[in-house]
């Protein structure tokens, strides 16, 4: 009896991994850095979706959960276990070098995807890197906003920052497109009143917000790193009675939820990051190395400014 | 403690301590709030304290936390502890929002289940938290593993059902009379209720005088007749259970829910508890204690947004005052305890 549940339970695990598949199919090991966030779903979705459109190829998905160790030994394993390419979301950007060695040495194809590893310029042949580039973003986003500042006639306009989790690459860059654009001379009538981490999540910038507004911090904008931040500040800005179609509120992603607040009038600005997009092209990329045909080493998918104007095209892409 | 006092001593002594413990932690609570009213005049020209909507947000912030806090509070009592409840906040909050999404929401999760009464969703995420803490409870007191260990376990698999039940889509759009459990104050409305209900079952009743048993001998309350095994289930569940209606406030007022909902909530709570007088070793806390606790984590918050401080060091504080607390607290005990021994 006791065997039998063992066995049962055996080939339970056996059918969740996927490893009973044929051998004659293309294994590729993918590796997240980490799981549980909007846009990172979107794309890995993305990724799963057109991976069972191909016929023979089967995707191996792990979780690197945050950790650098733990990402180095899911691809030790897959290259153990014989995958035919890997797909990496690295960790840490910039320790991209040991992962590149790694599949160097097994002779196998890899592809960075989102997350820029510092080594992009030298990344050896079989290698490639796909995203979008994380400079565009920030910079779509507060041009426009200074935009549309500028057509309501302020003179000087106070801007307030929610930015994303501390120490985060798009978080950080974001941040200095933000500043960048307000360094040129077209923007210049705006100004940073404070910058605060809400660290991604709504009601974290809800709660900055709200403080905010209780401490008499006027501000003409709000510029967030991403969209659930923007919603944060909306939910808060209507919650004490702050006229929230005055001012420009602005994000970054274009989720579902972001394009619902732009419907209502209360999102002005928010930019679109073709997440599923990156994810099929990392499959593609991935089989496109594996065939032997040549690559540019950075293929960027575009980021696209959304407005009221053109949100309808957006809709259920993200 | 009880060691080297005599019986009826003993008694007197864990009144006393209760008290001076809660005493501190007021009045932790308001030197915190009394430095950031003078930082408040010399740094913002403007007062700190004397201004509604900040005293507002600086509870309403924690008040999510702080219903975790309140059954986090009594597993500490006990003797235990609950890391699984972060993650089970996270797990209630998918789980109820996706059954109480609206039918002019195109891309709801179960298109047939729209537009439900409020009570589904809230019954639903009650019920994700109320089977996690039985089942922490039912491991804890009959296979008498640490809980450390039991809901480290439970907070890995919660997490893990989190992101499995959408596969880490977030479910957003709920029903108005959803949205209405997390609007305005609310929150805070069902967090003093609930810390007053605790309050009254801990310290007025035969539930909270076995909590308090078990958790100051444990060998002596089975003797004494406890049937400590189903009182353990009992108070694991009701941590269970307040978890999982945290996570139904705390989607209601994002009027979304995430998988990564909740993460860290754990320990937010059991510092707030442990930052109200709760010992660790058990037989010692009050939900009081843990209330003022988390008013001093919302202090904080706002204090730091207020002088436009970085978050870098809203962290470095709060770890600080974590330990301070109870550094604090172990001498007072200490002094305390040579107190009631002088006077025997």
């Amino acid at each position: 009896m006791r065997k039998m549940l063992f066995a049962t339970v055996l080939a339970g695990f056996a059918s969740l991994t996927g490893l009973n598949g044929t051998a004659s199919a293309q294994t590729i090991g993918v590796s997240f850095h980490v799981f549980d966030d909007n846009f990172i779903t979107v794309l890995r979705n993305g990724m799963i979706k057109h991976a069972e459109t191909l016929p023979g190829v089967k995707l191996q998905v792990e979780n690197a959960q945050g950790d650098v160790g733990r990402q180095l030994d899911q691809i030790k394993n897959f290259i153990a276990a014989g995958v035919n390419a890997l797909v990496v979301l690295p960790v840490d950007t910039s320790g991209a070098t040991a992962i590149t060695e790694l599949a160097a040495k097994a002779n196998i194809p890899l592809v960075y995807v989102n997350r820029e590893p510092n080594n992009v310029d030298s990344l050896p042949k079989g290698e490639a890197f796909i995203a979008s580039n994380e400079l565009d973003s920030g910079t779509l986003e507060t041009k426009e906003v200074c935009r549309l500042l500028h057509e309501k006639g302020v003179k000087e306009a106070k801007v307030a920052v929610l930015v994303g989790q501390l120490g985060n690459f798009a978080a950080k860059t974001r941040t200095q497109d933000i500043k960048n654009v307000i360094a040129t001379p077209d923007c210049s009538f705006m100004k940073i009143v404070d910058e605060q981490s809400a660290g991604w999540q709504r009601v974290k910038a809800a709660d900055i917000v709200t403080n905010w507004v209780s401490s008499g911090l006027k501000f003409d904008a709000i510029i967030a790193n991403n969209d659930e931040m923007a919603i944060g500040a909306i939910q808060a800005l209507k919650a004490s009675g702050q006229p929230v179609k005055d001012l420009v509120i602005a994000g970054i992603d274009a989720t579902k939820d972001g394009l619902a607040a732009m419907a209502d009038g209360s999102l002005k600005v928010t930019v679109f990051q073709d997440a599923a997009g990156q994810g099929a092209g990392g499959v593609d990329a991935a089989l496109a190395l594996l065939k032997g045909t040549p690559l540019e080493k950075k293929v960027y998918i575009p980021f696209q400014l959304v407005t009221p104007a053109n949100m309808a095209t957006f809709a259920n892409r993200n | 403690m009880s060691n080297t006092l005599s019986l009826s001593n003993a008694g007197v002594a864990a009144r006393l301590s209760r008290y001076s413990s809660t005493f501190n932690t007021l009045f932790g609570l308001v030197a915190v709030a009394l430095i950031f009213e003078l930082l408040g005049w010399i740094v913002r020209d403007q007062s700190f304290l004397l201004n509604a909507q900040r005293l507002s947000i600086m509870i309403l912030q924690v008040s999510v936390v702080g219903i975790v806090a309140i059954g986090v509070t009594q597993v500490i009592i006990t003797g235990g502890v609950d890391l699984s409840s972060g993650s089970t906040v996270g797990a209630s909050a998918m789980i109820a929002m996706s059954l109480a999404q609206v039918s002019t929401n195109a891309g709801a999760l179960y298109p047939s289940l729209t537009d439900l009464p409020v009570i589904v969703p809230v019954a639903a995420g009650l019920g994700v938290g109320l089977a996690v803490g039985l089942v922490n409870g039912i491991i804890i007191a009959y296979t008498r593993i640490p809980p450390f260990i039991a809901t480290l376990g439970m907070m890995v698999f919660m997490r893990g059902v989190a992101n499995w039940y959408t596969r880490g889509d977030p479910v957003s759009f709920p029903t108005s009379s959803y949205v209405a459990i997390g609007a305005g104050m609310t929150p805070v409305v069902i967090f003093l209720v609930i810390a007053l209900m605790a309050h009254i079952l801990l310290t007025r009743t035969l539930y909270g005088r076995r909590t308090f048993a078990i958790g100051s001998n444990f060998a002596a309350a089975g003797r004494s007749g406890i049937k400590v095994g189903k009182h353990l289930v009992l108070v694991y569940a009701i941590a269970g259970l307040l978890s999982g209606f945290a996570g139904v406030v705390l989607s209601a007022r994002a009027q979304t829910a995430q998988a990564g909902m909740g993460v860290t909530y754990e320990l937010d709570a059991i510092a707030m508890a442990v930052i109200g007088g709760c010992s660790l070793l058990g037989g010692r806390g009050t939900i009081f204690g843990t209330l003022i606790g988390a008013l001093i984590f919302g202090l904080i918050l706002s204090g730091f947004t207020f002088l436009r401080i970085d978050v870098y060091y809203q962290e470095m504080v709060k770890g600080i005052i974590v330990v301070a607390a109870v550094v604090s607290d172990t001498y007072r005990q200490k002094r305390l305890a040579r107190r009631v021994d002088a006077g025997k």
